[in-house]
């Protein structure tokens, strides 16, 4: 084995926060290295710091045996290390070819027929099939990635690092990346994938587990199961979730009719959505982000207007009532985004779990707010959910997105007597946390309450919905129940396969 | 402690800044200090008047303040505080003669109503019609600015007679009475200080403060809790013009007992350095208030003992507001040097 890319006792800091520490590892040529790790053991830190982005505060790094030192992304480059985010950046206006070698040209010219050949040589070189003249704003988000890790190749990487690469994929393009990666790797490039998701990691050669920024191991991936690599990563073994069947009701709590809803740019983003979600059953929404479950969930928590069609909840319509109106219904609501839609950053936990109920007299005395009932009530929360923090005078801002999100709940599970509407519930936390937020989903369905949970861990949806919803541009391509759903066929209802061409 | 240690190392370079004008006007600067200190805080009469001229400025710097908290660009506490001023003598001139008791209520009201409905004319083009909010006020202050011009220029409001533009002295019965005898301190500095504590209470422990304050945060998160925020919005630059309007109504009746142009300008846009100087708190605008009323009474002295021209003040208040601002960056953030940019 031939050690291409060696990292030596790295550590980096931030102020109080040991993000890297003393961190020594290999990647060898034609090797798939995996790094896992929860959110904040320092998987990030280590990569920017691979990439010219951070400089390391003590250790070395070695490429080809050359130690390296990267005084930022250019110098990276330079060595041979090319680098895919999680969020592309292409310029949307330019085709393929004009993204692939903007900013890589030397002197005045650019030569973009000799360009031309050079990417097609590539492409052909690891089986990729990317029209080059397409506009770029023109490709599916697989694609896109297909040209940002093109553009990294073509800058002459043979060392790619992959920031959580299929977070945006459909299962069908995450394996048609995956093969990609396999015959880049024949070709005898490494490849440092950086991810959470078990099922990718083993697909890996080897994988290194960090945790608290520290190296747990690095070990053969052929030789652990997955629940060792679990226990490794968070530093304990984990209690699966496995939800019990149960008789869902045939009890409607929302109906959703024929609902559209047009966006700024005129797109319809619902377009002639049905969906009914019955009381004590978790309705799975799997699709893949931007086809309409933000806008959905938004819809019937009263937060968008519809344009066409109707919304009930026990039967009444509320496709005109405001998102407080229909709070006061009995509908919780934990948005996707937890800091920009779900929390006002300044704020106290004790002021973030009354936002919204800051009127009603439970929480005033006289014309004033009641700071000591607020602030034992908040008390309670912290205790109830095991939230992290210095006291309920703490600002939200400073918690971590496991506790932040565990204050939207205190609020929100506490509303949704009838109705839980929860959208990537647990998007970017720990597994620990993630844990505990299917169970608290799990206890509000027990206690009959309608759950509608969208989210693009799919294996999640499998595990928790009683039946799951597929939407794909605005529509339902169809409705699965628990027992017939696996990753394959909802994955081609995702794309836009509808059920019966699936069956 | 960061932050008072940041405050005291800005004053000590305002104050050297300020030396360095002082020379450059051929003074002595301590001599130059003293005169200032005296002129403001020298005695009774010049502690009052030191507390006359700030009393616009904690009415403004409040207006801005409230709107600034919930990340509402109100420029326009300038024509707020002339339409206030405009619409107090309006309701009084029409009222005929009254005794005081009637006289003062519906000067304040008057003053009320004037300034907040520009403020919420600015709040409704926002909200209905999508106008910046910066945009409309500044807008609408030329425009009120003009309108006053318009009156008094031989207008229906121009002294009968006279020659300026100015309307006649008003009644004696409109006078705000004045708080401290021999001096020129007037009732309008009280209800400034009451205008303070109840904003106070209001920011900080009522419902629609927690909304301001939230709003001053992170407004989308009200909207997803269902909260009108278009009429928050509409509500605060209503309160926000009222405050502004009461500066304006206190200029006319309580210190030049006349409506003119030229008295009203540059008190809202002063506020504006006012609100943020006391860090958008009501106290901390009181403070600062006082502060810059102080510098405004003591220029006079300073110019008549050492002959620096009176002013230089509003360069003395740029350079305060200047060294204030770096003082609060370097509390916040920590400068330090990087070899490239992320």
């Amino acid at each position: 084995m031939t050690v291409r890319l060696s990292v030596k006792n790295l550590s980096k800091r931030f102020g109080p926060v040991q993000a890297n520490d003393d961190v020594s590892l290999d990647v060898a040529a034609g090797e798939l290295h995996c790094l896992l790790g929860e959110n904040g053991a320092g998987k990030s830190t280590l990569s920017a710091c691979l990439y010219g982005l951070y400089r390391p505060d003590g250790g070395r790094i070695l490429v080809e045996g050359a130690e390296q030192v990267f005084r930022s992304p250019a110098d990276a480059i330079a060595a041979g290390i090319g680098m895919v985010h999680q969020h592309f950046v292409l310029v949307p206006t330019f085709t393929v070819l004009e993204n692939i070698v903007v900013g890589t040209g030397v002197g005045v010219k650019l030569d973009l027929a000799e360009a031309r050949k050079r990417v097609r040589a590539l492409c052909e070189r690891h089986g990729l099939e990317i029209a080059l003249d397409a506009v770029a704003e023109d490709l599916s988000v697989g694609e896109q990635q297909w040209v940002e890790i093109v553009k990294a190749l073509y800058l002459g990487a043979r060392i790619l690092i992959l920031d959580e690469p299929t977070a945006v994929l459909t299962p069908q393009e995450s394996d048609r990346l995956f093969a990609l990666l396999s015959r880049m790797k024949a070709d005898g490039l490494s490849i440092i994938l950086i991810s959470h998701k078990m099922n990718e990691v083993m697909r890996s050669d080897r994988v290194s587990v960090l945790r608290r920024g520290r190296l747990v191991g690095t070990i053969m991936t052929s030789a652990v199961t997955r629940d060792e690599l679990t226990c490794m990563m968070i530093g304990r073994a984990l209690q699966p979730v496995e939800a019990k069947p149960r008789i869902a009701s045939n009890v409607p709590v929302v109906q959703v009719r024929d609902a559209t809803l047009q966006d700024l740019r005129g797109v319809r983003v619902l377009d002639g959505l049905s969906l009914e979600l019955n009381a004590g059953e978790v309705l799975g929404l799997a699709g893949i982000a931007g086809n309409g479950q933000r806008e959905l969930i938004e819809a019937i928590a009263g937060i968008r207007r519809i344009d066409g069609g109707d919304i009930l909840l026990d039967g009444r319509s509320i496709g005109g009532s405001t998102a407080r109106d229909i709070a006061r219904l009995g509908v919780g609501h934990v948005p996707e985004d937890r800091f920009k839609d779900g929390l006002v950053p300044d704020f106290s936990i004790a002021e973030n779990v009354i936002l919204g109920q800051h009127w009603d007299a439970a929480w005033r005395r006289g014309p004033l707010l009641d700071g000591e009932r607020m602030a034992h009530h908040a008390n309670a929360s912290i205790a109830e959910f095991s939230i992290v923090a210095t006291g309920p005078d703490a600002p939200v801002r400073k918690l971590s997105g496991g506790n932040a999100q565990k204050v939207i709940l205190a609020r929100e599970l506490a509303k949704a007597t009838r109705c839980l509407l929860c959208n990537q519930p647990t998007r970017g936390l720990d597994v620990g946390v993630i844990d505990y937020v299917h169970n608290e989903i799990l206890r509000k369905r027990d206690e009959g309450v309608a759950v509608l949970l969208a989210s693009e861990e799919l294996e999640d949806l499998i595990a928790l919905s009683d039946r799951i919803a597929v939407i794909f541009r605005g529509r339902i391509m169809g409705v699965i129940p628990r027992g017939s759903a696996d990753v394959a066929r909802l994955g081609r209802m995702m794309a836009g396969a509808s059920t019966k061409d699936v069956a | 402690m960061a932050w008072a240690g940041a405050i005291a190392v800005a004053a000590l370079a305002a104050v050297a800044c300020c030396s360095l004008l002082f020379l450059a006007a051929g003074a002595d600067p301590i001599a130059a200090f003293a005169a200032l200190a005296k002129g403001s805080f020298g005695s009774a009469r010049a502690i009052a008047d030191t507390l006359v001229k700030a009393t616009p400025l904690i009415l403004t710097g409040l207006a801005t303040a409230l709107a600034f908290r919930a990340r509402l660009w109100n420029i326009g506490a300038e024509g707020q505080v002339f339409a206030g001023a405009m619409f107090a003598y309006w309701c009084q001139s029409s009222l005929g003669p009254a005794p005081a008791i009637v006289q003062i209520p519906v000067i304040v009201l008057g003053a009320v109503l004037g300034g907040g409905l520009l403020g919420g004319l600015a709040g409704v083009l926002k909200t209905r019609f999508k106008v910046d909010e910066v945009i409309a006020t500044v807008m609408l202050n030329y425009i009120v600015i003009y309108v006053l011009s318009l009156l008094l220029q031989q207008g229906p409001w121009t002294e009968s007679g006279g020659f300026f533009e100015q309307t006649a002295l008003v009644p004696a019965a409109s006078k705000l009475p004045i708080l401290w005898e021999k001096t020129r301190l007037h009732l309008g500095f009280l209800l400034a200080l009451f205008v303070a504590a109840i904003l106070q209470v209001i920011i900080q422990r009522s419902p629609l403060g927690y909304e301001i304050r939230a709003a001053g945060s992170n407004l989308r998160a009200l909207e997803f809790q269902g909260v009108n925020v278009s009429r928050l919005v509409i509500v605060v630059f209503l309160l926000s013009g009222a405050i502004a309007g009461l500066a304006g109504a206190f200029e006319v009746y309580g210190v030049q007992y006349r409506l003119k142009s030229g008295t009203l300008s540059g008190i809202g846009y002063t506020g504006i350095i006012i609100a943020i100087l006391g860090q958008l708190s009501p106290r901390g605008v009181v403070v600062a208030a006082v502060l810059f009323g102080a510098l405004l009474n003591g220029a006079t002295l300073m110019q008549i003992k050492t002959g620096v021209p009176s002013a230089l003040i509003y360069a003395i208040e740029a350079i305060i507001l200047m060294f204030f601002l770096i003082a609060w960056a370097f509390s916040q953030f920590r400068l330090r040097r990087i070899d490239h940019v992320v």
